[in-house]
């Protein structure tokens, strides 16, 4: 994180590969790069192995994503200029299902409806994890830290469809919190089915992580801070203000990209909790499917959803390592 | 007396089992630049960050002005603190970090403003007011911690380890203007270190711990030519301690028999060591001369160079007795200009009785 003043900081981890060894960053100064000099022969040699050592280790990641990332990317790039005749998908370079679908109203809600959601989803678990995050991170001793850390994990050992639906028995009509409201009088209440509901379901998904990237954040905000915050007259509240959050700023927003992330793209929530009532971007592709097997149309729907999580991600990266005006 | 503006009374504080301050009581007058000092783990930062109310004190009281502060929080007291690693806020500029105490005590931007620029002047960091943390040298960093501190305007500040993260031609400097600005200011400096050279160039009093105990409060001069004990005696440092049977003469004077030899020294004013039994000489090893040939008067032991170690214009000579004893000298390179000092060539070192005193008990 951002704790390091200059001087001493150690390279970023991503850095830190056999090449740039303080020798291997020194020959790197050289004018001209290493194939077509013939620098001293020690050099070159070392070189040449750490190259084959990143080589070694960093092909099989790299093929394994060009293999099932880039390659249906690119795949599904190329299929938004298809065609589908008498429901046969042919390949074909028309523009017509853009045209389609950026024209299409249907499209035009469900997107602007995914994208607030998804960014209320993102707030709501940002401000909702904090004070737990704030719990684990200074109140709690070591041992109690790690034992809610891993409380936070648990939930990613049972698959998130199983905890939707023991959401829904728990919102539904009879479920367990309406049977426990009647007798007081109160309810019922309606979730299911419901963009609440969705947000609920969303929710689900995405506070486990958000509290644990949070708490990782907060912990990295230098103890002597907050002290010396403290220390110059600073309450505990605002010290949260004037220090811990913009101390823990990159940790943060990542935490909150995570979640608008998870959320934009999440198809469980909204089905089995929102009742696809209005329906998602992730319904919208799942329909186009099933509905005239439209694949080129639901291609340019999941373009359109990866654009934006980019632009998204960008926007934030830029939010959370940018300087801030206030600096300067 | 008037009440002291500080007082520890019988201050402890434990973590867990261990006792990182045992039982301190001192008290400070306004005005004062006190040193606290000792070995790392020697309770000297728990002092302090006490007095910041950034730790409790497990037990014991302590006072400003004669009020109870245990239970006053540390944004509620008024006495500001400069860290080791200076603490300044990265995601903030050299002005708004000397602008941030005055911002939390409410004070409206513009007097705040002047105020921020005014210790920046007088700190010499006026220039970088718009940088970044992270763009500043640690001699700039220091002084932008200073200013942040002092632009409070408070009645005493905290030091930890001001100087150790500099490096040393910079220490120097340092240490000459953290006197400059507590005699100009005229506030109370509490200045927690490790070394004695620090304590002893600053500071009008120094309390030096152990283990969570202080071991003696003086003035720089008293503590070396005054130590209360052993472990004060060899932590300040350039002292022999010379270690044996003590034997009250005729005129009143102690003569102990010791590794280098039977040497003298005046019997102190009270709790002298009674013949015969075990007594330690203090001698400071910059009152003991080296010459190549002795004169009969005063103590005077006969020794070969072990080892001859400049530091600047300062010589510390270690060398050995017949018997095995060893002792140092410190001169400075002219004085013994003229002293033939190859190792292992014998030279004549010697005092005058009244130069060493005997440790208590």
């Amino acid at each position: 994180m951002t704790r390091a003043p200059a001087g001493g900081r150690a390279p970023p981890a991503g850095l830190a590969l056999p090449g740039t060894s303080p020798e291997g960053f020194m020959s790197e100064t050289a004018p001209a790069p290493a194939s077509s000099t013939a620098p001293p022969a020690t050099v070159p040699s070392r070189r040449a192995t750490g190259a084959r050592f990143a080589l070694f280790w960093g092909a099989p990641p790299a093929l394994w994503q060009a293999a099932f990332f880039l390659v249906p990317l690119g795949f599904l790039v190329a299929m938004t200029f298809w065609s589908v005749k008498n429901f046969r998908l042919t390949p074909d370079s028309t523009l017509a299902n853009w045209v389609f679908i950026l024209n299409a109203s249907f499209f035009r809600n469900a997107y602007v409806y995914t994208f607030w959601l998804s960014v209320f989803t993102a707030l709501i678990a940002s401000v909702a994890a904090f004070p737990a995050a704030y719990t684990l991170a200074y109140k709690v001793s070591p041992a109690a830290r790690r034992f809610m850390i891993f409380m936070l994990v648990v939930p990613f050992f049972t698959s998130y469809p199983v905890r939707i639906y023991s959401t829904q028995i728990f919102f539904s009509p009879q479920g367990i919190i309406n049977s426990a409201l009647a007798p007081l009088g109160l309810g019922p209440l309606h979730v299911l089915n419901t963009p609440t509901g969705t947000v609920v379901g969303y929710l689900v998904l995405t506070l486990p992580l958000v509290v644990l990237l949070q708490t990782f954040a907060l912990a990295n905000v230098p103890r002597t801070l907050i002290e010396a915050a403290h220390n110059l007259g600073c309450g505990r509240f605002r010290t949260i203000a004037t220090v811990i959050i913009p101390s823990a700023r990159i940790g943060l927003i990542v935490a909150g990209t995570f979640a608008f992330v998870l959320a934009f793209g999440d198809y469980v929530a909204p089905t089995y909790l929102g009742g696809s009532k209005p329906p998602t971007l992730s319904i919208l592709i799942a329909d186009q499917v099933k509905s005239g097997n439209n694949w080129p149309r639901a291609s340019v729907v999941a373009v359109m959803m990866i654009v934006t999580l980019m632009v998204v991600m960008l926007v934030m990266i830029g939010l959370a390592y940018g300087r801030r005006k206030g600096r300067a | 007396m008037a009440t002291p503006m500080i007082e520890l009374d019988r201050v402890a504080k434990h973590y867990g089992g261990q006792a990182a301050v045992a039982d301190v009581s001192f008290t400070i007058d306004k005005g004062e630049f006190i040193a606290l000092m000792g070995p790392s783990g020697c309770g000297k930062t728990t002092t302090l960050r006490m007095i910041a109310g950034l730790d409790q004190p497990s037990s014991g009281e302590i006072r400003l002005w004669g009020r109870r502060l245990n239970e006053d929080a540390p944004w509620e007291r008024d006495a500001p603190l400069v860290w080791q690693s200076y603490a300044l806020f990265p995601f903030l500029s050299v002005r708004k970090n000397v602008e941030f105490g005055l911002k939390q005590r409410r004070l409206p931007a513009p007097e705040r403003r002047k105020k921020a620029e005014e210790w920046m002047e007088r700190l010499g960091i006026a220039g970088f007011a718009e940088r970044g943390i992270d763009q500043l040298s640690g001699g700039q960093r220091q002084r932008v911690a200073l200013a942040r501190a002092l632009a409070l305007e408070p009645e005493m500040l905290l030091l930890d380890e001001p100087l150790s993260a500099l490096d040393p031609h910079l220490r120097v400097r340092m240490q000459s203007e953290l006197v400059r600005l507590h005699r100009e200011l005229g506030i109370t400096f509490i200045c927690v270190t490790h070394s004695h050279s620090e304590a002893f160039a600053m500071a009008d009093r120094v309390v030096i711990m152990n283990e969570g105990r202080i071991q003696q409060i003086g003035a720089p001069r008293e503590i070396h030519r005054r130590a209360a004990n052993r472990f004060v005696a060899e932590f300040v440092g350039g002292n022999n301690l010379f270690t044996g049977t003590a034997r009250v003469e005729a005129n009143g004077a102690i003569a102990l028999e010791s590794p280098v030899g039977t040497v003298h020294a005046p019997a102190p004013s009270e709790g002298g060591p009674a013949s015969g039994t075990t007594a330690t000489l203090v001698v400071p090893a910059d009152r003991i001369e080296l010459a190549s040939a002795g004169t009969g008067t005063g103590n005077e032991v006969t020794a070969r160079v072990v080892t001859v170690e400049f530091v600047g214009t300062t010589v510390t000579v270690f060398l050995e007795t017949e018997g095995g004893g060893e002792l140092r000298a410190q001169r400075s390179l002219h004085e013994i200009e003229n002293t033939p000092l190859a190792v292992g060539q014998p030279v004549v070192a010697r005092w005058s009785p009244s130069q060493g005193f005997f440790l208590p008990g």
